[in-house]
């Protein structure tokens, strides 16, 4: 599923990253790529998808978050 | 010059920081020859042998992906910098270590800064700098918010990164980008120094994440049968993501045995819990806002009453000129115009100074971030990113201040575009006469008219995001939020009054120079150099009052909205003049100190208006050009006489077209 409709509070591992290559590469230099492990720390409506992730907390915007496939951990 | 230092380092890695302690007041602010991106300079001395520093713009990697990468890119490989310093945050190494990740494998030397020890170390984080700078081969140091002593080891890095002439270590990069699927091939087709100042497996990995400036050059300089290899594996090399992930791969391995810390828990503050609450978020930013707001104007009190001071002045020097024999027109320029602008400098340095010292803090300790976030979903409807919302809100009070305030906003095309909207909201000047106006002539009427304001202020900015916005943020560019929220950090004191000081020292120069030109070109326009004849603004006033008409004002009305554009209070003392049949040139004059209202305003205008007229006439001075200062500061902030005189324009000729619309409603109506 997409990384924006992953439930707060909860553990997801990036399985796969898809877009055009500037968004690839915004997303990869600010450390989520496949395989690295996010904990979702908010998701509300009408504000971006907040995640931890490599000790950083970052703000996502909810329609980048949809290039961003994820499976849920915990 | 001893040698040029470059600072390179993602958002939020203290590169301000660092940049605001080296210089200090020796930076200059400027713009990259034909980019929109902001460019600041500065120099240093250290040991007496002075250093250039060049703050490249911020930005999360080096592909090419715009403006700011690309000139980072140039700086660097054109060889104007000895030195690069690569800044990481020390609480965030595994994510901020991205950058010098990918600046390894360029031939131009560096050395390695990890900013903010103080906060990875009260997160219980141990960092061993000297494991890690044996690993990479280049000087590393950590740098802590606190210690300004500290900076003896940055020069001495610097230094011993400058003699060496030390290159990163990339075997243990070379290893893991390998294993990506004919990279080994790719780094033979494209040898060390196909580009200038750059390795193999620098460009390798370049080309496969579709770095569009290395593909361009490398058409130019290989051969098409390679250049057809070259892509072939490229398309199947997985772009970005998997030279990304071989990327952090290296870094987890250089942090083993680097780093040590405790259990990685995330629990939000209590603060966090606030800002980031879908329900409180928006009340606590406006409200930190607003706060902010106040706390500008206690620095900003000295400042102003000094310049009111000066303005006070006037009279006695005229006086005691006058008795000295100086001619008139010398005391009317020394008077109107060079005291006049700088009570108005003053009084607007001060300001500037408080808005800067307060949102810099907000920005430093990491408020701003929370900011973006809370406003990212309805900034970026106009194209713009969450902290625009700040200027905008200041506007409020004062249009200079929230230009001042967009300081913090790092993108210079969303800058100058969050100035160009910020003008449309009403300032505290104009709030003192639009609801005076409007009560007089339509009563309790007046509520409507004050909504229709704030409804057209929103309509006005929507269009202006959508006629500047093509320009200054493309399409193409405009990206959703992808930001870090950095850990609260305490504020550097030091370097952020050095910053401030060196930021209003700049700013008065530079606002200086606007604000008597325009001040010296009112007088000019309005000063009757011939005893006994009309001054030019007043006959080209007359000549033109049936087109004027038109925008539903009488050349006297048209006169006052000239005067708007100077300070909007001013545009009641010139309308009580002019129907009065008072001096022109004085009433001009004592329109711009901001006093000069007649006791029988009232009734002149009642007299003399018609309701259409006087609607028009609220609209026009409401949606002008706010004021002189307002312009200046525009012309600071974004560092382009072009767009401020855009901007300056658009608001004169929207201000007469929204009059003439509102004036042929008011016909139908009355």
């Amino acid at each position: 599923m997409s990384l924006s409709e992953a439930k707060a509070n909860g553990e997801v591992r990036v399985s796969r990253i898809s877009g055009d290559a500037r968004f690839q590469s915004r997303i990869t230099s600010i450390g989520i790529t496949p395989g690295c492990a996010l904990r979702v720390i908010r998701n509300d409506r009408n504000r971006p998808v907040l995640v931890y992730s490599r000790n950083t907390m970052i703000a996502l915007n909810r329609k980048e978050c949809s290039g961003i496939e994820v499976e849920v951990l915990s | 010059m001893t040698a040029t230092i470059a600072l390179l380092g993602q958002p939020n890695s203290g590169k301000s920081t660092v940049f605001n302690a080296l210089t200090g007041l020796r930076q200059h602010v400027g713009n990259w020859p034909g980019k929109t991106v902001e460019k600041k300079e500065g120099t240093f001395l250290h040991d007496g042998k002075e250093y250039a520093v060049a703050d490249l713009p911020g930005s999360y990697s080096l592909t090419a992906n715009s403006d700011e990468e690309e000139i980072t890119r140039e700086f660097i490989s054109s060889g104007k910098a000895d030195v690069v310093c690569i800044l990481a945050d020390s609480s965030q190494l595994e994510r901020s270590l991205f950058m010098m990740a990918d600046y390894a494998g360029i031939n131009v030397p560096s050395f390695l800064v990890l900013n903010m020890a103080d906060v990875a170390e009260d997160q219980g984080k141990k960092i061993d700098a000297k494991a890690l700078e044996d690993k990479l081969g280049i000087p590393v140091i950590q740098l802590s918010a606190t210690e300004n002593k500290k900076y003896d080891m940055f020069f001495e890095a610097m230094n011993r990164a400058i003699e060496n002439k030390s290159l990163i270590n990339i075997s243990g990069l070379k290893t893991e980008l390998e294993k990506i699927e004919g990279f080994t091939k790719l780094e033979e087709l494209i040898p060390d120094g196909s580009i200038e100042n750059y390795s193999a497996l620098w460009l390798s990995a370049k080309a496969i994440e579709n770095d569009r400036l290395v593909i361009d050059k490398l058409k130019n300089t290989l051969a098409p049968d390679v250049i057809k290899e070259v892509d072939g594996i490229r398309g199947a090399g997985g772009g970005a993501v998997s030279t990304g992930n071989s990327k952090f791969a290296w870094i987890d391995e250089l942090l083993a045995g680097v780093l040590q810390k405790k259990d990685d828990q995330v629990k939000l503050g209590k603060l966090d819990r606030m800002y980031l609450s879908p329900v409180w978020g928006k009340p606590a930013v406006i409200l930190t806002i607003l706060f902010g707001l106040i706390g500008s104007f206690i620095p900003a009190l000295p400042f102003m009453g000094l310049g009111q001071a000066i303005g006070g002045l006037k009279a006695p020097i005229a006086e005691a000129l006058f008795s000295a024999g100086v001619s008139e027109i010398l005391i009317t320029v020394i008077c109107n115009v060079v005291l006049q602008s700088f009570s108005y400098i003053l009084q607007m340095l001060g300001f500037v100074f408080g808005v800067v010292l307060v949102f810099g803090l907000l920005e430093e300790v990491g408020v701003m971030a929370r900011i973006s976030y809370v406003f990212d979903n309805s900034m970026a409807k106009l194209g713009l990113q969450g902290k625009s919302v700040m200027p905008f809100l200041i506007s409020f009070g004062c249009t200079m201040g929230g230009a001042a305030g967009t300081r913090v906003i790092d993108n210079w095309g969303q800058k100058v575009l969050t100035i160009a909207l910020a003008w449309a909201v009403p300032c505290g000047a104009a709030w003192s006469v639009i609801p005076m106006l409007a009560s007089l002539f339509f009563g309790p009427g007046a509520v409507l008219v004050i909504i229709a304001i704030l409804l057209t202020m929103v309509l006005h900015m929507w269009i202006t995001a959508k006629i500047f916005g093509r320009k200054l943020v493309k399409t193409g560019e405009r990206y959703g939020m992808i930001m870090e929220l950095p850990p609260y950090h305490k504020p550097k004191w030091g370097a952020l009054f050095r910053y401030v000081l060196g930021r209003t020292k700049d700013t008065f120069f530079r606002v200086s120079k606007v604000v008597l030109l325009v001040c010296f070109l009112f007088w000019a326009l309005s000063y009757s150099f011939v005893p006994g004849t009309d001054p030019i603004l007043f006959k080209i006033g007359k000549v033109i009052e049936p087109v004027t008409k038109v925008f539903g004002m009488g050349w006297q009305l048209f006169m006052a909205f000239i005067a708007s554009s100077v300070g909007k209070e001013g545009a009641l003392g010139v309308i009580s003049a002019l129907f009065n049949d008072g001096s022109f040139y004085s009433a001009f004059s004592d329109a711009m100190s901001g006093a000069g209202v007649a006791a029988d305003l009232n009734e002149v205008l009642l007299s003399n208006v018609t309701k259409p007229e006087a609607l028009a006439f609220i609209f026009a001075i409401t949606f002008n050009m706010p004021c002189v200062v307002a312009l200046a500061a525009t012309y600071q902030e974004t560092a382009s006489a072009k767009w401020t005189a855009k901007i300056a324009a658009y608001y004169t000729v929207g201000a007469l077209v929204l009059s003439t619309i509102v004036y042929h409603i008011g016909l139908l109506i009355w």
